[in-house]
């Protein structure tokens, strides 16, 4: 049996919510699913340019 | 970084019984969230481990995090024998669930999938209403900011 999905609103789920940044969102929602993956895979890369970097310097300094 | 397209062609294309969850299914229904990996629920029936084995045989797949060398068999009754499988493969990292914690098993989960065309392939997703339902249920600390932004996208959908 299928559970009941709709949920009462949880007052620390809420609090969270406070912090979404929902311009992403609603620019996420305009894109079709695979630009959201594409995006996603962007997004990678750039992390781990990022972590890249991070271990460049501890690595030199 | 994780080739998402290989790995879901990989499995659709080998016929496998599976449904995208966690990050992976957040981000097709519009999470902004970074995740590195594609969870997915397998059906486990000894049809589908033997297509799940088939579909990820050529890319290598490894326990994730574990050391070299280990005598790691990618094989059904490795499937078997298991049920939950953090994997590193070649085109990128996976966990392959017999269920998920809060969700069950694939025919508990069926029920609340869509049919989504990604990268050309079908692949059915746990829908949000119940990915929402399942991150609630597991009660996990760091699935807080997760549930909130699908509960954010839920409502930005409703608009």
């Amino acid at each position: 049996m299928t559970p009941d999905t709709s949920f009462l609103p949880d007052p620390v789920i809420e609090a969270f919510k406070k912090d979404v940044d929902r311009t992403l969102i609603r620019e996420n929602l305009k894109l079709s699913v695979d630009d959201r993956f594409r995006q996603l895979m962007k997004l990678q890369e750039f992390a781990e340019a990022l972590r890249a970097a991070g271990r460049e310097r501890s690595r030199t300094s | 970084m994780t080739d998402f397209s290989g790995l879901l062609r990989a499995l659709a294309e080998a016929g496998v019984e599976f449904i995208l969850v966690g990050g992976a299914a957040a981000t097709a229904h519009g999470s902004a969230r970074l995740t590195l990996d594609v969870d997915v629920v397998y059906r486990r029936t000894p049809e589908n481990l033997g297509r799940l084995v088939a579909s990820l045989a050529a890319h290598r797949p490894y326990l994730r995090g574990a050391p070299a060398g280990l005598p790691f068999r990618w094989a059904t009754d490795t499937l078997q024998r298991g049920l939950n499988f953090t994997l590193i493969t070649a085109l990128g990292p996976i966990d392959l669930l017999g269920e998920i914690a809060g969700g069950g098993t694939y025919e508990e989960l069926v029920v609340d999938t869509e049919l989504l065309r990604i990268f050309g392939v079908d692949c059915r997703c746990l829908s949000l209403d119940r990915l929402i339902a399942v991150k609630r249920a597991a009660g996990r600390p760091r699935d807080l900011e997760a549930v909130a932004e699908l509960e954010a996208i839920a409502e930005e959908r409703k608009r």
